[in-house]
């Protein structure tokens, strides 16, 4: 295929391609909303006096960190209902929310972990340290944009799913490459701007949050996965 | 870390809700959603315009008219339609099901049968084959699913590697990744009229011939919706719908249809059907397959089996079943090699992009890192893809093999590697401001300080191993949904794959807690 059919190809396909990503925005946007309200939830309750409440916070925060999300994937797509009825009423239960859940729970462990941490430091006055949460919470929610693919495994009508059927009906294994590619280019131009944006707001805070704390870890990567 | 256990013990109460009855729901909702093929031409395939079209189509599309309310179509593939069924999320399944006894047992199987098929294996130019015995010991591709792969294996010593759905399978078949290709005889047949497949042949015929059957699930055994359904295909095969079919899908005839035509069609000389539904709601036995009647032989471990998912509801198949267990067990040791091999990649990897980001070469470093923050921003699974199918076709082109194993483990190490090759580059930066040049002291200094991202990166790409499963690595969640895929034991797979996963998970957790106790020892 020359450069200019492959071009034109794509071009064609592109709507569809598009109306594939809107998925991903979707989920990724249900992934962070529930994730974030979860973490939130458990950093306050790992920063409250209550010995109790530390504990459950704590092992939740443990088990989110540790369950690798690929897997609760399936274990979600497998093991929840397909329509629940409820007040007579059938309601489905579709494979993107379960997507969104499994998604959440990372999600959920990051923020627990670095909402904690910009609590503490807020209490005692270091609010550049605090601060850090912002840019390394937006990094960690592109990364779960680009999880948002692996929908498509458990039948999520997303941008890699109809990468596939664009694949099958152009029906030429030279296009399989560029089609992929092409699927790959969309999230790196949205992802990639955002990132540099929110490393560069991380380096000028971290720079100022060591004055405040002296933990020069505090300028690299993020807390906890 | 036991709490995690423990919620994954939690977890495992989860339960779906049974319908009291099928057709109420179907009633309710004015649509009955039927499970078809989506790669399997012609029986269920997507037209030009992504619309679901196909010999089983038509079928489910006229079944939906005699109910009197819409179709609605969901794509299935061999490895999820059963569990598709079992969960509700379709109603009927209409997908190329061969009828089993082991089938009968996880799916009411609805008689009588509307096609029939056996197994046959297309070989690549030069293989050469006048009996299957001929094929002990080669390396076959094959789809997750098929019921004939555990026979076939069993029977004939192949090595299977098994793919989800016709698409992979016949790819690695064409990059050479195995001699040939074990099928449905029907679709290999309608695949060779392909440009692309000139000089594959299939010359071994059909195997292990079964009837193709419509399925609905376990709990709608003797229902309104089995019965409604069995007595449409019996009108279809007096109606000569189903020969009209073969015929608009360009199938090529078989003696099943027009036998099951003259059998259907016969009558008693009063005039009334000779294949009619006895008082019990059956068929007679004379039009019923007589070779899946007869109840399958268990053994003293699978009653013991068969006990406990009596009581707790639970199928613990690799209790009992050597297959089962073997696969499993690979798919652990696999799963195993994979964290290994991507662990270690992605140190590597990080390594190598943190040595040459920090080095700050003018030009070369940035042009580096533009490269390094595109492979940051691409998902994951596109990786995967593209060094397999990609990298796999040009390497075949030079006589090498690309596996999903390589092309997985490059794809995450890639991926992992490119995000800890910047958090390595960062602390460098800040190193330098203490110890420059950086010497021993100063590599010390930048990996304590990368230390927590360090780990949960590495730790990251444990939890991203399975992956490998989309490109047909046989590893743990590879093995789990093709166990549940022919026992519907989903549930207790889902769980043991769980609990696999987590001890992997805790067990490298401790070995870098390990490491960095030896790192404090080696840096005083």
């Amino acid at each position: 295929m020359s450069p200019a059919e492959i071009v034109t190809a794509l071009w064609k396909w592109t709507p569809y391609l598009a109306g594939g990503f809107l998925w991903n925005i979707l989920i990724s946007l249900a992934s962070v909303g529930i994730g974030t309200a979860a973490g939130v939830l458990l950093a306050v309750m790992r920063t409250s006096r209550r010995r109790l409440l530390q504990r459950i916070a704590l092992g939740l925060t443990a088990a989110a960190r540790t369950l690798p999300t690929f897997v609760l994937l399936f274990y979600f797509a497998f093991l929840f209902p397909v329509e629940i009825e409820i007040a007579g009423a059938v309601y489905s239960f579709p494979a993107w929310i379960k997507v969104s859940l499994a998604l959440g729970v990372a999600v959920a462990g990051f923020v627990s972990d670095n909402f904690t941490a910009a609590l503490l430091a807020w209490r005692a006055r270091h609010h550049a340290a605090a601060l850090i949460f912002v840019p390394a919470w937006t990094t960690y929610s592109l990364m779960t944009a680009l999880a948002s693919t692996t929908g498509s495994v458990v039948g999520v009508d997303e941008i890699v799913s109809r990468s596939n059927a664009v694949i099958a009906a152009l029906d030429d294994t030279g296009m399989m490459v560029w089609v992929y590619l092409y699927a790959g280019a969309w999230f790196t131009v949205v992802c990639l701007p955002l990132i540099t944006l929110s490393q560069r707001f991380k380096r000028r805070l971290a720079a100022r949050a060591v004055e405040a704390t002296g933990r020069q870890a505090e300028r690299v990567g993020e807390k906890t996965t | 870390m036991p709490r995690v256990l423990w919620l994954a013990l939690l977890l495992f109460g989860l339960a779906q809700p049974a319908w009291a009855d099928r057709m109420e729901l179907i009633e309710k909702r004015g649509a009955v959603v039927i499970g078809v093929k989506t790669d399997f031409p012609p029986f269920g395939m997507l037209d030009s315009d992504g619309r679901l079209v196909g010999f089983e189509v038509d079928m489910a599309t006229d079944f939906a008219r005699r109910l009197g309310v819409s179709a609605r179509l969901v794509g299935v593939s061999s490895a999820n339609r059963l569990q598709k069924l079992e969960d509700g999320e379709i109603d009927l399944l209409i997908a190329t099901l061969g009828d089993t006894s082991e089938r009968r047992k996880i799916a009411t199987i609805v008689e009588p049968p509307y096609y029939a098929s056996g197994a046959t294996v297309l070989l690549r130019p030069g293989i050469e084959a006048d009996e299957w015995a001929d094929l002990r010991g080669k390396t076959i591709c094959a789809t997750q699913g098929a019921l004939y792969n555990k026979p076939m294996r069993q029977r004939f010593m192949l090595d299977l590697k098994v793919y989800n759905g016709t698409r992979d399978p016949l790819l690695a078949l064409r990059n050479g990744a195995c001699a040939g290709w074990l099928y449905d005889a029907t679709a290999i047949a309608n695949e060779m009229k392909h440009p692309d497949l000139a000089g594959y042949r299939a010359p071994l015929g059909q195997v292990l011939t079964s009837p193709w059957a419509a399925a609905v699930a376990r709990s709608e055994r003797g229902g309104a919706l089995e019965r409604a359904v069995g007595d449409a295909i019996a009108d279809w095969h007096r109606e000569g719908f189903l020969l009209e079919l073969e015929r608009k899908w360009a199938v090529p005839p078989t003696r099943f249809l027009a036998d099951a035509r003259d059998d259907w069609s016969r009558k008693d000389p009063a005039g009334a059907w000779l294949c009619q539904r006895q008082p019990s709601g059956e068929w007679n036995a004379a039009c019923r397959n007589p070779a899946l009647l007869t109840p399958s032989d268990v053994n003293g471990l699978y009653r013991l089996a068969l006990q406990i998912r009596e009581a707790v509801k639970l199928d613990i198949t690799v209790l009992y079943d050597p297959y089962d267990q073997w696969i499993f067990l690979r798919g652990i040791l696999l799963t195993l090699q994979l964290v290994a091999v991507i662990v270690l990649g992605t140190l590597v990897a990080g390594a190598v992009v943190g040595a040459v980001l920090g080095a700050r070469i003018p030009v070369v470093s940035q042009a580096f890192g533009a490269v390094i923050a595109v492979i940051r921003t691409t998902p994951p699974l596109l990786q995967i893809y593209i060094f397999y199918f990609w990298l796999g076709a040009v390497a075949a082109d030079h006589g090498f093999e690309i596996g999903g194993f390589f092309a997985a483990a490059m794809g995450l190490a890639l991926y992992n590697g490119a995000a800890l090759g910047n958090v390595l580059a960062e602390a460098a930066s800040v190193a330098r401001e203490r110890h420059s040049p950086l010497g021993r002291a100063g590599l010390v200094e930048t990996v304590r300080l990368a230390w927590e991202p360090l780990v949960s990166i590495a730790i990251n790409g444990v939890r991203m191993t399975g992956m490998a499963s989309t490109v047909a690595v046989p590893e743990v969640i590879n093995a789990a949904a093709g166990i549940s895929s022919e026992h519907g034991n989903a549930d207790v797979m889902m769980n043991l794959l769980m609990v696999v996963y987590v001890v992997i998970i805790l067990i490298m957790m401790k070995l870098f807690a390990v490491l960095k106790k030896g790192m404090h020892r080696v840096a005083g």
